[in-house]
């Protein structure tokens, strides 16, 4: 069978690369071996935000007199949260099924591995067939890391140690829980135990959370999860795994925590290994797969898309990553642009940044300039947040007078930041954008209030 | 009662013609006789005089315009009188003569009927983008686009059936997106095309920064001795010098060219053609010309070399049964070449007589495009300007091309003494893909000796 595009991996990157090539025209196999959607759908974002939602909800009933409401006799139920958790995954994957099937994609359900090259294409064996692409997309994703700990493979092995995956699907919240990896993916788990009744623990090698998130911002999350019971370990090296707890190392002491479950979100490796990649040569860096502006790799005709690629590991940049390398085969220019990717932490409040930090710029040597206001400043935001303390930063390049960085904590934070990454992603300037109306009451009007800041 | 002007049929190969200039404007009192319009097709220019007196009562396609050929280009009569019956897109008028059918037909097609000049300058400034796929451009248009980067999307077209033309994109470039607020200034400051790489093809200030500016030490560098102003004057190129270039870079591009030089006693040509001169006039032959007597031993020559009298077709060799030559005449408008049909079947003065009338309305711009095909081989003539020797560039599909050079002395040793002789270089660039060198040198060796002895050639 001979298909114009051949696509490894139905996550995001795949299936919507599936979708776009379908819609254009192009004869086009997606090849997935667990379930589309990828990691994204089943075991990352959208699971965990089905959970998150719920543990918000739990909140809500139990603190807030503050807005004069009480509830009284509130339960969580973790296995009717699992269950309803399950039931939107299946939606959605069922969804992403039908769109493919409705444009023409056709879905294969295994393993695949690339062959090698004929004068046809590239072959690609899945199950126990051979497929022949004129031109393949690698968008493999990618794995969250064990590292060499002592004591960490054994703990995978007997269910102590989890990851993304296995955390996703416990069927009852552990007593206690220490997350080796203060990330997004660490932190937002943190959250949920913590707000459903573990006794949660972070141990960071950094001294500070949240990776590249501004740092008054990491710092104000920081506080508030204190305050709200988690116990931060910064600076600290964990150097055993041990059948009952987590033995680290801060300030050349060695520490011990116990635990009845571990999260291991130290990070992400891209799946280049068992595709068969060296067959046809695709070149590699740090384990990733190498690719131009256009997601074009070194082979001509193969193009990577999403985590494997290495550079920013978020099913939204794997999505236009895929439209990149779709619209390129199909000979419109398009170029993958990095500068205005939003993130998002769903914790509560929630922290969403887009564009240049002040960390950032300094690396760079960027002359900007940065306001910093209190989110009190919205009155929606005051409104709805009794006792909230979020902040909006804004950053702009001095030399231009355009918005280059946007950073907020604070509800709902997550649903404002595409706006952010729109101004930078248009460069517009400060004075453009005080022509903006931005609707009143709302949270996002924190944005035009920091612009006038300036 | 009110009548089309028609763009004219030049020939049955042309499809549609570009209007140059508007010698009148709408509302001006025409007589018949008076030139309404220049245009030209890809080959040669023309003008195009008034049928009818009266006033020009509308002009559809302006200046730059491609015209399909039998379609309205405006409208002659009285004022008041109705013009609608005209209009590009109208159903056509039941009695609005020869062109009637052909103008339909444009008009069934025309999914957007083109609009006046005045309606276009009324038109938004920009339009919502289309599909890239569907955006009809002309190729002029989208030369100036991809020079300016400017995404044709946006532009509003107001050319013919919608089509986008070169001042539709003028105006993207003076008010279209196509860089971002931040970058405007010193985009616009930079003077000179950026490619973007912002949001649909925008320039971004990291654009402005990306061809890395030279180090500001570089003032540690030696003076320059640089005028304090160029002068200079941008010229834009005519249509004719557009397809030269074209078609000479491809020639070259897409080809193997070999140029073979050698050279021959004229002394028999220069005497033949002296005598041609005393001719007493009632013959006629006093016009025959030194390069129609080259052209007469070389179409005589030609069709027994016949991979020479060819075209190089994708897997074929077109071999032709009969000489038709190509003529290379330098014009006001540039290099164009008139084919001098079989070629070898006319008596020298038949050829003459036609040579001359191909060139003279090469020259004058009044030749049928039809007659600016067709040609197996070309002869190009520099001699008459001193050139020695030169290689000249094919004509493809064409396998061979002679250029023709000055007459020089030179001197050989005959029985023992130096004798000096008229001698002429011809310089042969042949395809050798088509032909290889020994059989080209062979053609020019019996083009040589034919020369040599032009009158037993006569005799032949």
């Amino acid at each position: 069978m001979t298909y114009d595009l051949i696509i490894i991996g139905g996550g995001p990157a795949g299936y919507l690369a599936g979708e776009r090539a379908g819609a254009a025209g192009l004869k086009t196999l997606v090849i997935e071996e667990r379930f589309l959607g990828g990691v994204c759908l089943n075991e990352g974002c959208i699971p965990s935000k089905t959970l998150l939602h719920s543990a918000k909800i739990y909140d809500y009933a139990r603190f807030s007199e503050k807005y004069g409401v009480t509830a009284e006799n509130v339960k969580y139920d973790h296995a009717q949260v699992i269950k309803r958790k399950n039931k939107v995954v299946k939606t959605l994957v069922g969804g992403i099924n039908s769109k493919l099937k409705a444009l023409k994609v056709d879905v294969a359900n295994a393993t695949a591995k690339i062959l090698g090259r004929t004068s046809e294409g590239f072959q690609v064996a899945a199950g126990d067939q051979v497929y022949t692409g004129k031109r393949l997309l690698i968008a493999t994703g990618s794995s969250a890391i064990i590292p060499p700990i002592t004591g960490a493979k054994e703990g995978f092995a007997a269910g102590f140690v989890l990851t993304n995956r296995e955390i996703l699907d416990l069927d009852s919240v552990p007593g206690s829980l220490v997350v080796i990896g203060g990330g997004v993916i660490g932190l937002e788990m943190a959250a949920y135990f913590n707000s459903v009744g573990s006794k949660v623990t972070v141990i960071e090698m950094l001294d500070h959370i949240a990776g590249q998130t501004d740092r008054d911002i990491a710092n104000l999350l920081l506080k508030t999860y204190q305050k709200k019971g988690v116990t931060f370990h910064l600076s600290s090296r964990v150097t055993e795994i041990k059948a009952d707890g987590v033995v680290f190392e801060a300030n050349g002491k060695q520490e011990y925590v116990p635990a009845d479950k571990v999260l291991m979100s130290v990070g992400r490796r891209p799946n280049t290994a068992g595709v068969g990649l060296e067959t046809i040569g695709v070149e590699l860096a740090r384990g990733a797969i190498k690719v131009d502006e256009y997601g074009q790799t070194n082979v001509p005709g193969v193009w990577a898309a999403g985590d494997v690629n290495g550079y920013s590991m978020l099913a939204h940049t794997a999505y236009r990553e895929a439209e990149v390398c779709i619209n390129n085969m199909l000979g419109k220019r398009d170029i993958m642009r990095y500068d205005a990717i939003p993130a998002v932490i769903y914790t509560n409040p929630e922290v969403a940044g887009v564009g240049e930090t002040e960390e950032s710029c300094r690396a760079k040597g960027i002359d900007y300039e940065a306001v910093n206001i209190s989110m009190r400043y919205s009155g929606r935001y005051v409104a709805e947040n009794e006792g909230g303390d979020g902040i909006c930063k804004v950053l702009i390049n001095k030399r231009y007078r355009n918005v280059i960085g946007v950073h907020m904590i604070g509800n709902p934070a997550s649903e404002i930041i595409y706006g952010a990454a729109m101004l930078i992603e248009s460069e517009m300037r400060l004075e453009d954008i005080k022509e903006l109306v931005f609707p009143h009451p709302t949270v996002s009007e924190i944005i035009r209030e920091a612009i006038f800041e300036f | 009662m009110a009548t089309p002007i028609i763009m004219p049929r030049q020939g049955i190969s042309v499809e549609t013609c570009i209007i140059t200039e508007w010698h009148k404007k709408k509302g001006d009192r025409v007589e018949v006789g008076d030139i309404l319009f220049s245009y030209e097709t890809d080959k040669a220019s023309f003008e195009e005089e008034a049928k009818e007196s009266g006033v020009l009562l509308e002009i559809f396609y302006g200046a730059d315009q491609e015209v399909p050929v039998l379609t309205p280009v405006g409208v002659i009569g009285e004022p008041g009188e109705d013009i609608t019956p005209f209009l590009p897109g109208a159903p056509a008028a039941p009695a609005a003569g020869a062109g009637t059918g052909a103008a339909a037909d444009t008009a069934d097609t025309a999914a957007n009927a083109p609009t006046t000049a005045d309606a276009a300058a009324a038109a938004p400034a920009q339009a919502s983008p289309a599909a890239a796929a569907e955006v009809k451009i002309s190729p002029r248009a989208r030369n100036l686009a991809q020079k300016h980067h400017v995404d044709v999307r946006y532009a509003v077209p107001t050319g013919p059936e919608g089509r986008v033309i070169e001042r539709d994109v003028q105006k993207l470039i003076e008010t279209g997106p196509k860089v971002t607020p931040a970058a405007e200034a010193e985009y616009a400051a930079l003077g000179k095309p950026v490619a973007g790489t912002g949001i649909g093809g925008r320039v971004t200030t990291k654009d402005l920064q990306a061809p890395a500016a030279a180090p500001a030490d570089s003032t540690a560098a030696a003076p320059a001795q640089i005028p304090a102003v160029i002068e200079y004057e941008d010229q834009p190129l005519p249509n004719i010098r557009k397809l030269i270039a074209k078609a000479m870079h491809q020639s070259l591009a897409n080809s193997a060219q070999l140029t073979l030089n050698t050279s021959f006693d004229a002394t028999a040509i220069l005497e033949y053609r002296k005598q041609l001169k005393a001719a007493p006039e009632g013959f006629g032959l006093e016009n025959i010309t030194i390069n129609d007597l080259i052209l007469f031993a070389v179409a005589r020559t030609l069709v027994k070399h016949p991979a020479l009298n060819a075209h190089f077709l994708d897997n074929t060799l077109r071999v032709f049964k009969n000489a038709h030559l190509g003529i290379a005449v330098d014009t006001d408008r540039g290099l164009m070449v008139p084919t001098l049909f079989n070629a070898n079947l006319k008596s020298l003065n038949e050829l003459a007589q036609q040579a001359k009338r191909l060139i003279s309305q090469a020259k004058s711009g009044s030749i049928n495009p039809d007659e600016l095909q067709g040609g197996t081989f070309t002869v190009t003539n520099l001699g008459t300007l001193g050139i020695e020797s030169f290689t000249p560039i094919l004509n493809p599909p064409q396998t061979g091309i002679l250029g023709v050079c000055a007459v020089e002395y030179k001197v050989k040793p005959v029985n023992g003494e130096y004798i000096h002789y008229p001698s002429m270089t011809l310089s042969l660039t042949i395809d050798h893909r088509a032909v290889d060198g020994a059989p080209a040198a062979r053609f020019l060796q019996e083009l040589k000796q034919n020369l040599e002895n032009f009158p037993l050639l006569l005799a032949k």
